[in-house]
């Protein structure tokens, strides 16, 4: 009850002070946001009124997902969700740079009834491992096109593996070309194939959704009932069996330091772009790094030069933190929900090592290279520990690495970072696993 | 598609099957019996070609299990052709490198297909293999009399007219494999060296395939003939030196006593040692009494200086 009535107290004492003075030490230390290694493109994502999810397709070449794409912003088109994009508006597949990664990859936006899609598709393997890396287009869920002339292909197998491999959880089946196979009961056994090997693989090939169809005919406005009433179906499956992810506004606070600074008089106050969560006034917190951790009461939240009850992930803001002093805290420590966060020193991770072409190394390294892993607002050196029985790391490849910290930062699985060399950037990854940081690795910094 | 797996449930197919049957039944005029639609499963499963063609043989040769095989076989040949013809010309960017060391000999080539999926599967691993095996042969049956060091190069033609038993042509096993894998691919190049009995040749593939043990494949790899290193510790010389040629791509050899002109050095000998950067790779040759001969290093995938001109 004391604290209750302690904080109350900070509220008001809050409104009471002349607003010019918070605001004007804030606009001095608000860090721009391109400072930041990750920021920004988050907020965009809230600020649809349908919930999104990226889905993407994965099949083999010509098995018609280019032709499947269009004849889904062709049937939303109808009903105002999507542009319509023709066959060779999508087929271009061009490269685009994400963090300095030159990725193949074709994007379509399309909206259902009730949900927003952003919609992927890669030529390779190898760029939807860099589309996970980079994190521009983490699927929830993918469309596995299967043409039922073929049947499954020999690489479906791969198709299916990388799908797993990239966190795939709900598998929808499009059996494409269904105007093309005179003798319906092939399309059944073909179904019966892709089951197995869903399940083979530890998907639930029983209960996955399977729908028989043509893109072609959606495209070319025939045969409805294989064309744009199986299209639609599809789009009705995805909806339903592809869940939504749980959204970053749901999870506990973070907010990575950028800077801090002295409000004289009232205290002192972090600012930065918030990560995830909704951060409000007298909420607890805790701040964690550089070996440091505590944890006091948010007395104050600001974001645009304006007092606010609460910021949520993507915002730009400023709290105010109930007897906090500016030597306490510095960029590159986090502000969190209590105990939802902890600092690590080893870790595994899936990383892509930029080419020469895109600005990276030119040469490969070899175990115990020390770079420097920036992530949220921190940056530590790093010794790397190439896993995966491989020697050398060439230059333009993806890899797991081992990364053993100098001092133990807040790192967790998903959480995505840099590494650089000298002033270069040489590879971006995501960590997939947090490892137990032994004495025989304490050993290895000398 | 796994073979074994798809036998181990063909039990459990045949119950779905024959219940999907009835529902189908109301509305599919003609219906295969649930005995016409195992055998068509197990043909599937035992062939891998599509189930129309599985279908299309049975009923050709009235449910004979293993005339319709043979008569599927025949088939895959031309399907095959037809369908490398269709696809002709398709960029083929992907692939891997294939590599075999034999006695005092090696080969090394290079194959491509259009994605890295296909490059995963072993179906094309297969390919890989095969090929390797060819040019090696091939290599064997010219070089037996020859006594000194032999290096041979085969692109485009003479490569694809290699034998590969029983009249059939390397093309048409890469046919085949197209045919089975529906994606574009060419055997681009290979290269061959037989070396004296007292030189050898060290080796090195990088990003490699897991499970293929007799032939090593990967996105990268290297031949390096040299001469001299202790005895027991050549292998381990000529995979250090083949793993400096895949890392920092020399374009020539240099001298033994050229002197290192910066991180932009492309002569082999000269060059920053990888394995240890205190050293070039002359010294480190002196340093176990070796010297190198030759080198070939092939990327997958990359433009080479004959095609670039
Ligand atoms: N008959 C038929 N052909 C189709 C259908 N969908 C796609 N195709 C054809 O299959 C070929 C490959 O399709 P595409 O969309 O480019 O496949 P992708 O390589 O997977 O993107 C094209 O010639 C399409 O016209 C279909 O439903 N029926």
């Amino acid at each position: 009850m004391a604290s209750l009535v302690g904080l109350r107290a900070c509220f008001s004492a809050l409104q009471l002070t002349s607003p010019s003075l918070w605001h004007s030490s804030l606009k001095l230390c608000v860090v721009p946001v391109s400072r930041r290694t990750f920021a920004a493109e988050v907020k965009k994502t809230y600020s649809r009124d349908k919930p999104h999810l990226n889905i993407g397709t994965i099949g083999h070449v010509d098995h018609g997902k280019t032709t499947l794409t269009a004849a889904i912003t062709k049937v939303l088109a109808e009903s105002g969700g999507a542009n319509f994009k023709s066959y060779a508006d999508i087929d271009s597949a061009p490269e685009e740079k994400a963090r300095g990664i030159t990725i193949n990859a074709s994007h379509v936006e399309y909206s259902t009834a009730n949900r927003h899609y952003a919609h992927t598709d890669c030529p390779g393997h190898a760029d939807y491992i860099k589309n996970m890396i980079t994190g521009t287009a983490q699927m929830d869920g993918c469309i596995l096109v299967v043409a039922g002339t073929d049947g499954l292909m020999p690489q479906t197998r791969e198709h299916i593996l990388l799908a797993r491999q990239i966190g795939v959880e709900h598998v929808v089946v499009f059996i494409n070309k269904a105007d093309a196979v005179d003798d319906k009961e092939m399309l059944e056994l073909v179904e019966i194939e892709i089951r197995e090997l869903l399940t083979e693989f530890g998907y639930d090939g029983d209960s996955s959704p399977v729908v028989i169809g043509s893109a072609l005919c959606a495209l070319e406005d025939r045969e409805p009932e294989l064309g744009v009433n199986a299209v639609m179906s599809l789009l009705d499956v995805v909806d339903s069996y592809i869940p939504m992810p749980k959204r970053e506004l749901d999870k506990p606070f973070l907010l990575p330091i950028e800077s801090t600074c002295l409000i004289p008089g009232r205290g002192t106050v972090v600012t930065g772009t918030m990560e995830r969560g909704v951060v409000k006034k007298g909420d607890d917190c805790e701040f964690l790094g550089y070996n440091r951790s505590f944890r006091s009461v948010v007395t104050g939240v600001e974001m645009f030069h304006k007092s606010l009850d609460r910021a949520e992930a993507g915002d730009n803001l400023g709290a105010l933190i109930r007897g906090l002093k500016r030597e306490d805290v510095r960029r590159g420590m986090v502000m969190c929900k209590p105990g939802s966060i902890q600092p690590h020193k080893k870790i595994k991770a899936k990383v892509y090592i930029l080419s020469k072409e895109e600005g990276g190394r030119h040469k490969p390294f070899v175990t115990n290279f020390v770079p420097v892993m920036f992530s949220l607002t921190w940056n530590m050196a790093c010794r790397v520990t190439i896993a995966e029985d491989k020697e050398m790391v060439m230059p333009g490849e993806d890899t797991y690495l081992v990364l053993t910290l100098r001092h133990a930062m807040v790192l967790e699985t998903g959480q995505r970072f840099t590494l650089r060399d000298g002033n270069k950037t040489i590879g971006t990854g995501l960590v997939t696993e947090i490892l137990k940081f032994t004495d025989a690795d304490e050993y290895t910094w000398g | 598609m796994s073979l074994t797996f798809l036998f181990r449930t063909i039990t459990k197919d045949l119950a779905k099957v024959s219940f999907r049957q009835h529902v189908q039944s109301l509305h599919t005029g003609c219906h295969l019996l649930a005995a016409e639609k195992a055998l068509l499963m197990k043909m599937r499963k035992n062939t891998g070609y599509t189930f129309m063609n599985c279908k299309k043989a049975l009923e050709k040769f009235d449910n004979d299990m293993a005339q319709a095989e043979t008569w599927l076989n025949e088939q895959a040949l031309k399907e095959g052709w037809s369908k490398a013809n269709k696809l002709e010309g398709r960029k083929a960017k992907e692939g891997l490198i294939g590599l075999f060391i034999g006695d005092k000999a090696a080969v090394m080539v290079e194959v491509n297909c259009e994605t890295d999926f296909v490059s995963r599967n072993e179906k094309f691993q297969q390919l890989v293999k095969e090929v390797t095996f060819a040019a090696f042969a091939f290599h064997r049956n010219k070089t037996q009399s020859q006594a000194g060091y032999v290096k041979s190069v085969l692109v485009g033609d003479e490569l694809n007219k290699l034998s590969f038993g029983e009249g059939a042509s390397l093309s048409d096993q890469v046919a085949l494999t197209i045919g089975r894998l529906g994606e574009n691919m060419s055997v681009r190049r290979a290269v061959m060296v037989g070396v004296p009995a007292e030189w050898n040749i060290g080796s090195y593939v990088h990003g490699g395939v897991s499970g293929q043990t007799e032939v090593a494949m990967g996105r990268y790899g290297a031949l390096v003939v040299f001469q001299g290193g202790e005895e027991g510790k050549r292998e381990f010389l000529g995979r250090k030196l083949g793993q400096h040629v895949v890392g920092e791509a020399p374009v020539s050899l240099g001298n033994m006593d050229d002197l290192p002109c910066g991180e932009s050095e492309t002569r082999l000998l000269p060059q920053t040692f990888l394995g240890d950067p205190s050293t070039t790779v002359a010294q480190f040759l002196n340093g176990h009494q070796a010297r190198v001969l030759d080198f070939v290093r092939f990327q997958c995938g990359e433009t080479t200086s004959e095609e670039a001109k």
